[in-house]
């Protein structure tokens, strides 16, 4: 029986301070230094998801500030709240109030910036800079690309990257050992297949396969992980090799509305399964090419079908070319 | 006399209103706990389809409980201050006959923007202080603005009707106005309608009117008509176009938005255009079209709109150069929009769940409900225990967690494991 009230796991091994934080190390020293010297400067903590952003940011305010940091931290979601009234309100509301205790300024971590329109970054850069005295800006972003570069230039840029495979595999079995969960070698390969080096999604689905109340093993976290199944991209890949867009295009849309994949999954999925088709080789390179493109489209773009189809589209056309090849 | 049999033949009472009876026992119920004094939620909300009969079944209680019936659209309440005044009186006190009172605020849904700004404060403050019964009747409860006045409403959802019930309602209707029928004449109609029963009771009377027999054939020309029509037309416009302007011109003749003719175009531009170079040509257009879109939305920048017309019109005509003539191939409707629309309300509850993750797991609630969901699915319908514990510490109502379980059952289970 599971004690009521029961966390995310995500959650519950959260890294409290700097010090817990196992990955990350230059980012972390630098960070502690700040500690010590009683002093941040404005931040951009850029990378991709599950690689401690968030955690790197509340781990520094609760060291600076000790257990009460919540009255000096304020955390913002941009995809929330992303527009300009957020910024010249709550915003600067926080940001202009000095802050009482030994350090005189106060944090405001404004997570997901990048989903920020242009025109909030610019009402925001305005703020940062009227209010340094009072308050330091901790922006988190997958892409730094999208935070305009007046802000960029104000901020000490940090780089988050995927965890390795090791950090990640070691993580996950100290989970497991402290959940009593049986967690299988072939368990292990398939959360990083479908998670990559994302600890966030990586714990959530080790909990969710916990669930199941049965030893993790490749199966399960394929079955659960709300991915695709190799074997379904893989199919998907052939139908439109062989020229079967209208087909193709509706598994795509079976595995986005139904099973709820994510269209950066997908992509990172069909680009793994490109290295392993039964293609020539230099067409493999021109597919790289294109999903290359796809990818960054996907960023910029509006939605996930529209282009992940155009890609199939182009499966079909290099399907065709090396068909009158032969 | 032309009258309209929408009006002619509305059912007068309860017992004529057909389908959604569970919907109605509990409306009913509730209305009828007024008389013992006020109840803890002061309004209902009552939220479908259009056309299902949410309306007429407010109606229709209404004169069987004999109660005063004070009514208002939305279009004629459009502020803060309007509202308050029709409201303020009808509500505080009691008719002059001393009978009672039923307030009903139709047509919510068409409270929109900042031109009715306030309107949605105001319903609250009424719902809020009301000493008589208040309807509110929108097509979407779960639309955000309504978040917060949702809380004080009893929700009551109004389904689709089946065909087979839109049947009833049409075979009543022709024998009062004595018109012969084939089975067959009157299905087609109810398939169309879609669940829609005042759109199928406009079909019937412009198909049926004045005769003294209708038959299959005089139905079966439906499916083509008028809109439909006209979206093909334009569709063949851009597929087939021969000139980047003369696809470009659909913009302004077709009836629908950009998004709706997006859709479109996307959904049937492929079948059309079948050589692989001609289909890669076109729907790189389409991802083209789709990242000015992105842009926009970025940017706010609303002049990108044009590139966006581009690449889907004239970027999708100009693809074709190496496809061949072959068999006309029917269009089909947009599968996406169908998805879409059935899927609206159940995007509004995973984003409420999304707000309650991320109180308490440092994430913004929209990547929450994309994010955690998948795996929320995978707990709740496996494990009950573990499925009770996130639910408490995540401060899920019932409603959340059966959503999260799949079955009623399932829910059912956890929330009784929580009290």
């Amino acid at each position: 029986m599971f004690p009521l009230s029961f966390e995310m796991w995500a959650e519950k091994y959260r890294p409290k301070m700097l010090d817990g934080m196992v990955n990350q190390k230059e980012i972390v020293e630098r960070l502690k230094s700040f500690v010590k010297s009683r002093n941040v400067p404005h931040c951009i903590f850029a990378g991709p998801p599950g690689t401690g952003k968030t955690t790197a940011a509340l781990c520094l305010a609760r060291d600076l500030y000790g257990s009460a940091y919540r009255e000096h931290v304020m955390e913002l979601n941009a995809s929330d709240a992303r527009g300009i009234n957020v910024v010249r309100e709550t915003v600067k509301t926080f940001a202009r109030i000095r802050s009482i205790g030994e350090i005189p300024f106060k944090i405001m971590i404004l997570d997901e910036a990048d989903n920020m329109t242009s025109d909030a970054q610019q009402a925001l850069r305005r703020t940062m800079e009227r209010y340094t005295g009072t308050c330091r800006f901790i922006l988190i972003a997958n892409y730094s690309g999208k935070i305009i570069e007046p802000i960029q230039s104000r901020c000490a840029p940090f780089r988050f990257t995927y965890l390795p495979r090791e950090e990640q595999d070691q993580h996950l079995m100290l989970i497991a050992e402290k959940e009593r969960l049986r967690l299988l070698d072939e368990g292990l390969d398939a959360i990083f297949e479908v998670c990559g080096g994302d600890l966030r999604r990586a714990i959530n689905t080790l909990q969710a396969t916990a669930s199941l109340n049965k030893p993790v093993d490749a199966k399960i976290v394929y079955s659960i992980a709300g991915r695709a199944n190799p074997a379904d991209i893989k199919k998907m890949i052939e139908t439109a090799v062989n020229g079967n867009f209208l087909d193709a295009r509706k598994q795509l849309r079976n595995m986005i509305q139904k099973y709820g994949v994510a269209g950066s999954d997908l992509i990172r999925q069909i680009h793994t399964e490109i290295f392993r088709a039964n293609l020539p080789e230099q067409s493999k390179m021109r597919l790289v090419d294109i999903i290359g493109e796809i990818d960054y489209r996907l960023v910029e773009g509006a939605d996930e079908e529209v282009q992940l189809s155009a890609l199939l589209a182009r499966l079909v056309e290099i399907g065709f070319e090396l068909g009158n090849m032969k | 006399m032309y009258t309209a049999w929408v009006l002619k033949h509305k059912p007068e009472s309860l017992k004529e209103v057909i389908g959604n009876g569970e919907a109605i026992k509990k409306f009913l119920g509730w209305v009828k706990v007024w008389r013992n004094g006020i109840p803890k939620k002061r309004a209902a909300f009552i939220y479908g389809p259009p056309g299902v009969g949410k309306t007429i079944a407010v109606e229709a209680l209404a004169n069987d409980l004999h109660m005063e019936l004070v009514e208002k659209n939305a279009s004629d309440y459009r502020t803060q201050k309007t509202v308050k005044r029709f409201a303020g009186l009808a509500s505080q006190y009691g008719s002059l006959f001393g009978g009672k009172r039923i307030i009903l605020l139709d047509e919510l849904d068409g409270l929109t923007g900042s031109a009715d700004r306030g309107g949605v404060k105001a319903t609250i403050e009424i719902v809020k202080t009301t000493r008589c019964p208040v309807v509110l009747v929108a097509n979407n409860a779960y639309d955000p603005r309504f978040s917060t006045l949702r809380r004080y409403c009893l929700l009551i959802k109004f389904e689709r009707l089946r065909a087979s019930q839109v049947m009833t309602h049409l075979k009543r209707i022709c024998s009062r106005e004595s018109i012969q029928y084939d089975e067959d004449a009157l299905k087609f109609i109810a398939q169309r309608s879609e669940g829609d029963i005042r759109s199928a009771v406009n079909d019937l009377q412009a198909l049926a009117q004045g005769k003294k027999r209708l038959i299959y054939k005089d139905v079966s020309w439906l499916g083509y008509r008028d809109r439909q029509e006209q979206i093909f037309t334009v569709l063949k416009m851009v597929i087939y176009g021969k000139t980047c302007v003369s696809a470009k011109k659909v913009v302004d003749m077709a009836d629908v938005d950009i998004d709706m003719l997006f859709e479109w175009i996307y959904e049937n531009a492929p079948a059309h255009l079948t050589h692989p170079h001609d289909l890669a040509a076109a729907m790189n257009a389409l991802s083209m079209a789709d990242v000015y879109r992105g842009r926009i939305r970025s940017t706010q920048n609303w002049s990108f709109l044009r590139y966006v017309i581009d690449y889907m019109t004239a970027g999708v005509a100009m693809a074709r150069v190496n496809t061949e003539s072959h068999e006309w191939i029917p269009f089909k409707f947009p599968n996406r929009i169908r998805m879409l629309s059935k899927s609206k309300a159940e995007r509004a509850m995973k984003l409420r769940i999304g707000h309650k993750v991320k109180r308490k797991c440092h994430i913004s609630a929209v990547r929450a409900s994309k994010e955690f969901l998948p795996y929320f699915g995978t707990i709740f319908r496996n494990n009950v225990n573990m499925a009770a514990g996130l639910a408490k510490w995540l401060d899920l109502d019932p409603e959340m967690v059966e959503y999260l379980a799949g079955s009623e059952k399932k829910g059912k289970a956890i929330t009784e494991l929580l009290s």
